[in-house]
């Protein structure tokens, strides 16, 4: 089939001179992609699915017997586990929201005539391109309750952020919401940028208010690009790891990635880590299933 | 819907590029104005300015005696057709046309029986549940002119509203547009740079040029009597000829020369008084008015045909006499062929004369 559609070496080629068809060519570009995905993405992918049947522990050399359900079921029933998802949850809302509520609000002020407006965007977008690990290292500082800027500017005296259990996830999602508001504003900037101009006047001829003409021209047909920003932001923020890692060690901010790695390379339950991937994997892929349907019900309009 | 327009000497500058010069317009209520003129003559930004899009630097715009110059579009009560429909995509067919009555709270109940009136005016009630990309462009068209129309506006304005669609689409809407302002009778301002549409819909016809108004007139008015050079050659199709001549007198009778032809016409003085001798004058007289035949008289000159337009109910003749090109308008097979003799006569009653100069129209009085 391929080989149908393809365009024919040129025989006055190099590559035809020296005796390579279009096939090897072909072959050339794209096997070793395909034998990196297999070596370093669908490999890894299979064994951790049978490992995870099994009670193995890279710790020892005991060999790996198979338990079949059971690191399913013992995760499954485990109330910590639990509690680590929860605790997720929270951060992913908290996070998510924070970042689309600041990043489109943002996008909103930036997307009208402002002299320097290429170069603000350009300043906005810098904490997104930071190192997850540089981040979080100096947002400690900037939150230390005895010398951080931060409670010295709002006037909090020795306010723990990252020490107070309850405060200490905020923390973490506070950091969040800096570093990747301007990931949704550059994409929502895109989407406001798309709205054809003509519609707001055919708004105000219409006698549509600010807020009506918002609600009923504006997030309507940013929906589609938004939804793609929020679905990207979500599997991130369930998927956190360095920052809250980097930052605080409350069990409090343990989410299901810090769990994981504790597990996997602490405990050296491996095994039973596996199963806990694939747990989280499934979760993962059915939130953005949810996300991606509406998206196209969105934009079928 | 008895709403009165008037611009007082509107000025408006883009940067250093004055855009409307001193545009002085009395629309009367129900009255159909269509704007014509070529592309970036200032039409649209006038019709903008109406409407509220676009600021003036200077005059007064008066909707029922009252200044709006200063208020936002959404203060000012007119509706507006745009010319690219400017269609809600998210929306339903119905949705659209209900935005401006839902935009200023109107009841549920209400809004219903507006929109499936005005659907069923415009012949839409079946596309009502249908999304603007699925409709064809001519009921795009009914869809926008459904949303400007529900909410009964004080006036209608409409830039170009047919000007993306196919030719025979086009003239089926302009005669919709037409029996629906028969019907509705609100006042409406339309823009085009087709004067087709221009004579068949208006009541009266603005011509503008580089911002500036050249002529108001009924249709009839602005094609019989052009004001300048400028209407002249733009109202009318084919163009209206226009040549440099002499007026000299032969045989004691007052004589038409176009320049680089040795023989005149002969045209009375009726036809030519209050006409200056002494400046350089254009003709310009329009094809019907030029008048061929194929056997010899006196009071015709002899020319050459150089190109024919057969246009099915009539053609389209190109004589040369002198140095100059006439278009003259035959009956179809009149001629049957390039480079053939002819006799060709002028009809002095339909005959324009202007300032070479000025531009203006040397029997203004008239």
């Amino acid at each position: 089939m391929t080989t149908l559609t393809m365009t024919r070496l040129d025989p006055q080629s190099r590559a035809a001179r020296r005796g390579m068809s279009d096939i090897s060519i072909r072959n050339l570009f794209i096997i070793p992609t395909i034998l990196f995905l297999i070596i370093f993405n669908i490999f890894p992918l299979l064994y951790s699915l049978y490992y995870s049947f099994t009670d193995f522990r890279a710790s020892t050399n005991a060999p790996a017997n198979w338990v079949g359900l059971a690191n399913y079921r013992e995760l499954l029933n485990d109330p910590f586990i639990w509690t680590n998802f929860t605790i997720t949850a929270k951060y992913v809302i908290v996070s998510v929201a924070g970042q689309v509520v600041v990043g489109f609000g943002v996008a909103m002020l930036l997307n009208r005539d402002i002299p320097f407006k290429g170069l603000i965007t350009t300043l906005l977008l810098l904490p997104m391109m930071l190192s997850m690990a540089v981040v979080g290292l100096f947002w400690k500082l900037l939150y230390d309750p005895s010398f951080g800027i931060i409670n010295y500017v709002l006037g909090l005296g020795r306010f723990e952020w990252l020490s107070d259990p309850d405060m200490a996830l905020y923390a973490v999602a506070i950091t969040d919401i800096w570093m990747w508001s301007p990931f949704v504003m550059l994409l929502s900037l895109a989407g406001l940028s798309a709205v054809p101009k003509h519609l707001y006047e055919a708004a105000a001829i219409d006698r549509a208010g600010p807020l009506y003409t918002f609600f009923r021209i504006t997030l309507p047909l940013v929906a589609p690009i938004l939804m793609i920003a929020i679905i990207f932001r979500t599997m991130e923020a369930f998927k956190t790891f360095d920052i809250a890692y980097i930052m605080t060690s409350q069990p409090t901010t343990e989410m299901i990635a810090i769990r994981l790695y504790k597990m996997a390379f602490q405990e050296w339950q491996t095994g039973m880590s596996c199963a806990f991937a694939y747990i989280v994997l499934i979760m993962v892929v059915a939130i953005t299933n949810i996300y991606v349907k509406y998206l196209n019900k969105v934009k079928e309009r | 819907m008895t709403t009165e327009i008037e611009l007082r000497n509107i000025q408006k500058w883009f940067g250093s590029n004055q855009v409307i010069k001193d545009f002085n317009l009395t629309i009367a209520p129900h009255e159909f104005i269509v704007m014509l003129g070529q592309s970036g003559c200032g039409k649209t930004t006038t019709l903008r300015a109406i409407a509220g899009l676009e600021t003036i630097d200077d005059g007064d715009i008066l909707i029922d005696g009252e200044p709006v110059q200063h208020l936002k579009c959404s203060d000012r009560d007119i509706a507006m057709v745009f010319q690219s429909f400017s269609l809600y995509p998210h929306m339903t067919v119905y949705e659209n046309i209900a935005f401006p009555l839902r935009a200023t709270r109107m009841g549920k109940a209400d809004i219903d029986k507006a929109v499936k009136e005005i659907a069923r005016i415009l012949q839409i009630s079946d596309l009502l549940d249908k999304r603007p990309s699925a409709l064809s462009g001519g009921d795009m068209q009914r869809v926008a002119i459904g949303r400007a129309l529900v909410r009964q506006p004080k006036a209608m304005l409409m830039d170009e509203p047919i000007g993306a669609l196919d030719a025979k689409l086009r003239e089926q809407m302009r005669a919709e547009i037409k029996r629906l302002h028969v019907k509705q009778g609100s006042t409406t301002v339309y823009v085009t740079h087709d004067q087709v549409e221009a004579m068949s819909l208006a009541d009266r016809i603005v011509i503008m040029h580089d911002g500036k108004l050249q002529q108001v007139g009924r249709p009839e008015e602005v094609y019989l009597h052009p004001a300048n050079l400028f209407v002249a050659q733009f109202v009318g199709s084919p163009v209206m000829n226009v040549a440099d001549i002499d007026i000299g007198t032969a045989d004691s009778a007052t004589e038409i020369r176009l320049q680089g032809s040795e023989k005149g016409f002969a045209f009375g003085d009726a036809a030519l008084t209050g006409i200056r001798r002494d400046a350089p004058v254009a003709l310009g007289i329009r094809p019907e008015a030029v008048l061929l035949s194929h056997s010899k008289s006196n009071d015709h000159l002899s020319a050459v045909t150089t190109n024919i337009e057969p246009l099915g109910s009539h053609d389209i003749v190109d004589v040369k006499i002198g140095g100059q090109t006439l278009r003259a308008r035959t009956e179809s097979g009149f001629v049957a062929g390039e480079g053939q003799e002819v006799w060709v006569n002028l009809d002095p009653e339909q005959a324009h004369f202007f300032d070479r100069e000025s531009g203006l129209s040397l029997r203004k009085a008239q």
